[in-house]
């Protein structure tokens, strides 16, 4: 199969911005020096997370949920097809992968949103545990999350990783989009920074 | 209603479990050996010390203020912080395991190290202005 744009510039960009931000969130989590900047990464995932789950309905085709969210059994069917070396290749999100980006979206939201309660010193310290627990999920997620990547490339024998990078993922010329999109990076950015300078105040 | 009986049952357990400054404080007296006798002046020195680990919050009077009868302000973040001195907030040591999360984090960052016990009965001895 040929090489066809599949991810937009706005998917592969908020991507890495929310691999870069966790991770800086995740480093700095037990210092008070770095608090500020804990949270700037904080606001960061939020403001990319907001523009995304925008972009999951006007986006490209591979980035709206529409196209990639699919039911539990396309999933499981997926997972055991893996398993058995015989899975069937997805252009965009595969119907397990599906699952892990809403779950990701939604943990990273709801880390941020009590991360910045604590931050403005609403709620108690069960709000401080709820966030750990919160950011641990998080963790857990994107660690399957990798693993999935990992399995899926070694499965269809492509670097999924790459795709991230580059956009360009096997697939026919039909499944193709059109445009990356790249206009929108502002728009991205400018929700990152919106979002990290309002949360910080 | 069952659940506002599961609530009050629950709040009820949580303000059992609520330890007072003085237990804490005996806790940690207890731990730091025979004969420790926790001292107020001693915590006191101690909260005051510039440790001169972190350049931002050398000690632990850079965000909580000289008194920690006082509202501190975080350094960093430049939020408030509620007093630390429980007769100003009875929140205060008054659950250990946030009392041990806090001496954790701020130790290592401001000390550089973990407190030791003795340390931190002589800081609650300061802070509850106690003996």
């Amino acid at each position: 199969m040929a090489k066809v744009l599949i991810w937009d510039a706005p998917v592969r960009v908020g991507h890495w911005l929310l691999v870069g931000a966790f991770a800086l969130a995740w480093a700095t989590s037990e210092s008070e020096e770095w608090r500020l900047m804990h949270a700037v990464a904080g606001g960061v995932m939020i403001g990319v997370i907001l523009f995304r789950l925008l972009w999951g309905f006007v986006g490209t085709r591979h980035a709206r949920f529409a196209s990639f969210v699919r039911g539990p059994q396309a999933a499981f069917a997926y997972v055991r097809g893996l398993l058995r070396g015989e899975a069937s290749q997805y252009a965009g999100h595969n119907a397990a992968g599906g699952w892990a980006i809403l779950a990701l979206l939604a943990l990273g939201l709801m880390t941020g949103a009590s991360g910045w309660l604590v931050y403005q010193d609403m709620g108690g310290e069960w709000l401080e545990e709820a966030h750990e627990l919160l950011a641990n999920g998080l963790l857990a997620v994107a660690a399957l999350h990798v693993a999935g990547v990992v399995a899926s490339s070694l499965a269809h024998r492509e670097n999924l990783v790459r795709a991230m990078l580059t956009g360009f993922k096997s697939g026919r010329p039909e499944e193709a989009i059109a445009s990356a999109r790249p206009w929108a990076i502002p728009l991205l950015l400018v929700s990152a920074a919106a979002a990290a300078w309002l949360l910080t105040r | 209603m069952k659940s506002v009986i599961f609530l009050l049952a629950g709040s009820l357990a949580m303000s059992a479990q609520a330890a007072m400054p003085a237990e804490l404080l005996g806790g940690y007296a207890a731990a730091a050996g025979a004969g420790f006798k926790a001292d107020a002046a001693r915590g006191a020195a101690f909260y005051a010390k510039a440790f001169g680990v972190s350049a931002k919050m050398p000690s632990c009077a850079s965000c909580h203020t000289d008194s920690p009868s006082q509202p501190g302000r975080h350094v960093v973040t430049d939020k408030a912080i509620k007093p630390l001195a429980p007769a100003a907030n009875p929140e205060r040591f008054s659950d250990p395991a946030k009392v041990e999360k806090w001496f954790k984090r701020n130790c290592s960052e401001v000390v550089g190290r973990e407190c030791t016990a003795a340390e931190k009965a002589d800081f609650i001895a300061f802070v509850t202005g106690g003996r």
